[in-house]
């Protein structure tokens, strides 16, 4: 919503960031609720300060500079949320992986070491972009906010890599929170990439993006919380005689 | 604008990986332990056969071959790395079984199987270059005697529960 002082908001932004705030509301009442504050502390703060962040952006959007001051400090505290929960994510991955825990963290730790650099050197590469524009704080403040996302979408990245290479099993919970997560970060990222180079026109579609992608991840994260955690189905495991019809008819098909 | 390029590029493979996820993950809900016959999988990493077909068989002919061979044996690869996600995933619940020793063999099947999945990758990505070039030699045959121990060790788990698992190790 960054772009709110620049342009104005039709009538469709308005009404899907007021279902954002709704939904937003549902999810901190699903949260409550289901107890699902014991076990994800970081998710409940990131749900409340970003509903509170909604509440007050959507009193003060008339005032632009009001909106610009709250908007800064309000993003940045849901970043640093944003990175914590990340944390949390991977704490209850591999929380059951033992074997896996070790390795994982020090990986972990050197691809956000990677990712800092990474952040880092857009950072330096799109700093000249800064001046031509004619609003240079917004244009500075959008490059810090690619550079930031970018280290967030990469390390949700890691998460589902890493997860794919050792075929973890995501729980429900943590699955969908991960997944909100992403949609909004990468929706996220590529709006303020593309912001720098695009039109009013462009930008009025972008924040629309923006906040219609933020409302899917409330939904997804919705979707996920409120239903109960499915319970693995070992009926699946097949039968010896099955098992071995499958095994002769592979073996056929490779010595044929 | 290169690097804007490159991060738009980026964000679509994250949206990609997203999807895959979420597909993977759907897969994952009915992954059952699927039979590996280890004779054939054996029989395909056998380096005299590949000796034998070499000498006997043109260039062109013989590099087709062995990356149909190759192809095969990724499959059974996958196949292995498979069943060893799906121990991982069942061995969650029993390493939190009030039965010390049945949540202990838990902890080592989980390990080993951690340690296949790695072995796993490491297979795969030497099939991958011997798939671009068929004139190398690099097997996954590292990867027979720890699967082998995930066999006793699962069957082991099996007998200690005497539950469900018991299907698991009969089938792998």
């Amino acid at each position: 919503m960054l772009y709110a002082g620049f342009m104005s908001f039709s009538t469709v932004i308005h009404e899907v960031w007021f279902l954002g705030l709704v939904l937003q509301v549902l999810l901190a009442v699903v949260l409550m609720v289901r107890g699902m504050w014991k076990k994800f502390p970081i998710f409940t703060t990131y749900t409340l300060f970003s509903l509170l962040e909604t509440a007050v952006l959507y009193a003060v959007f008339r005032n632009q500079v009001l909106y610009t001051y709250f908007y800064v400090i309000g993003e940045s505290v849901l970043y640093i949320l944003g990175l914590a929960l990340v944390y949390e994510i991977f704490i209850h991955l591999f929380a059951a992986q033992p074997a896996l825990r070790k390795m994982a963290g020090m990986v972990f730790r050197v691809v956000v070491f990677l990712l800092v650099l990474l952040a880092g050197a857009v950072l330096y590469l799109k700093a000249p972009l800064i001046a031509p524009h004619g609003s240079g704080g917004i244009s500075a403040l959008l490059i810090v906010e690619e550079s930031a996302r970018l280290l967030q979408v990469g390390l949700i990245m890691f998460l589902f890599l890493f997860s794919s290479a050792f075929g973890l099993h995501w729980r429900q919970h943590v699955f969908g929170i991960t997944l909100g997560l992403g949609i909004a970060t990468v929706v996220e990222l590529v709006a303020v990439t593309v912001a720098l180079h695009a039109g009013p026109t462009l930008v009025k579609v972008l924040n629309l993006a923006h906040v219609a992608s933020f409302d899917f991840s409330i939904m997804i994260w919705l979707g996920y919380l409120a239903l109960p955690e499915r319970v693995t189905n070992r009926a699946d495991v097949p039968h010896r005689a099955q098992l071995e019809q499958w095994n002769q008819a592979v073996t056929e098909l490779i010595s044929r | 604008m290169m690097i804007t390029v490159l991060v738009i590029a980026l964000a679509v493979c994250a949206v990609t990986l997203f999807y895959l996820a979420v597909r993977s993950r759907i897969k994952q809900s009915g992954q059952s332990i699927r039979p590996v016959n280890l004779k054939a999988f054996r029989t395909l990493m056998d380096r005299g056969d590949e000796y034998f077909l070499k000498e006997r068989l043109p260039r062109s002919k013989f590099t087709k071959l062995k990356r149909q061979r190759i192809r095969v044996t990724a499959r059974y690869v996958g196949r292995i790395a498979g069943n060893a996600s799906a121990v991982l995933h069942m061995g969650e619940a029993a390493r939190l079984s009030p039965a010390p020793e049945v949540a202990q063999t838990a902890v080592q099947v989980m390990e080993l199987a951690t340690h296949i999945r790695l072995q796993c990758l490491l297979a795969m990505t030497k099939l991958a270059v011997e798939y671009a070039l068929p004139s190398l030699q690099l097997t996954p045959a590292m990867l027979v005697p720890k699967y082998q121990v995930l066999r006793e060790n699962v069957s082991r788990l099996g007998n200690l529960q005497r539950g469900n698992v018991t299907p698991l190790a009969a089938g792998i």
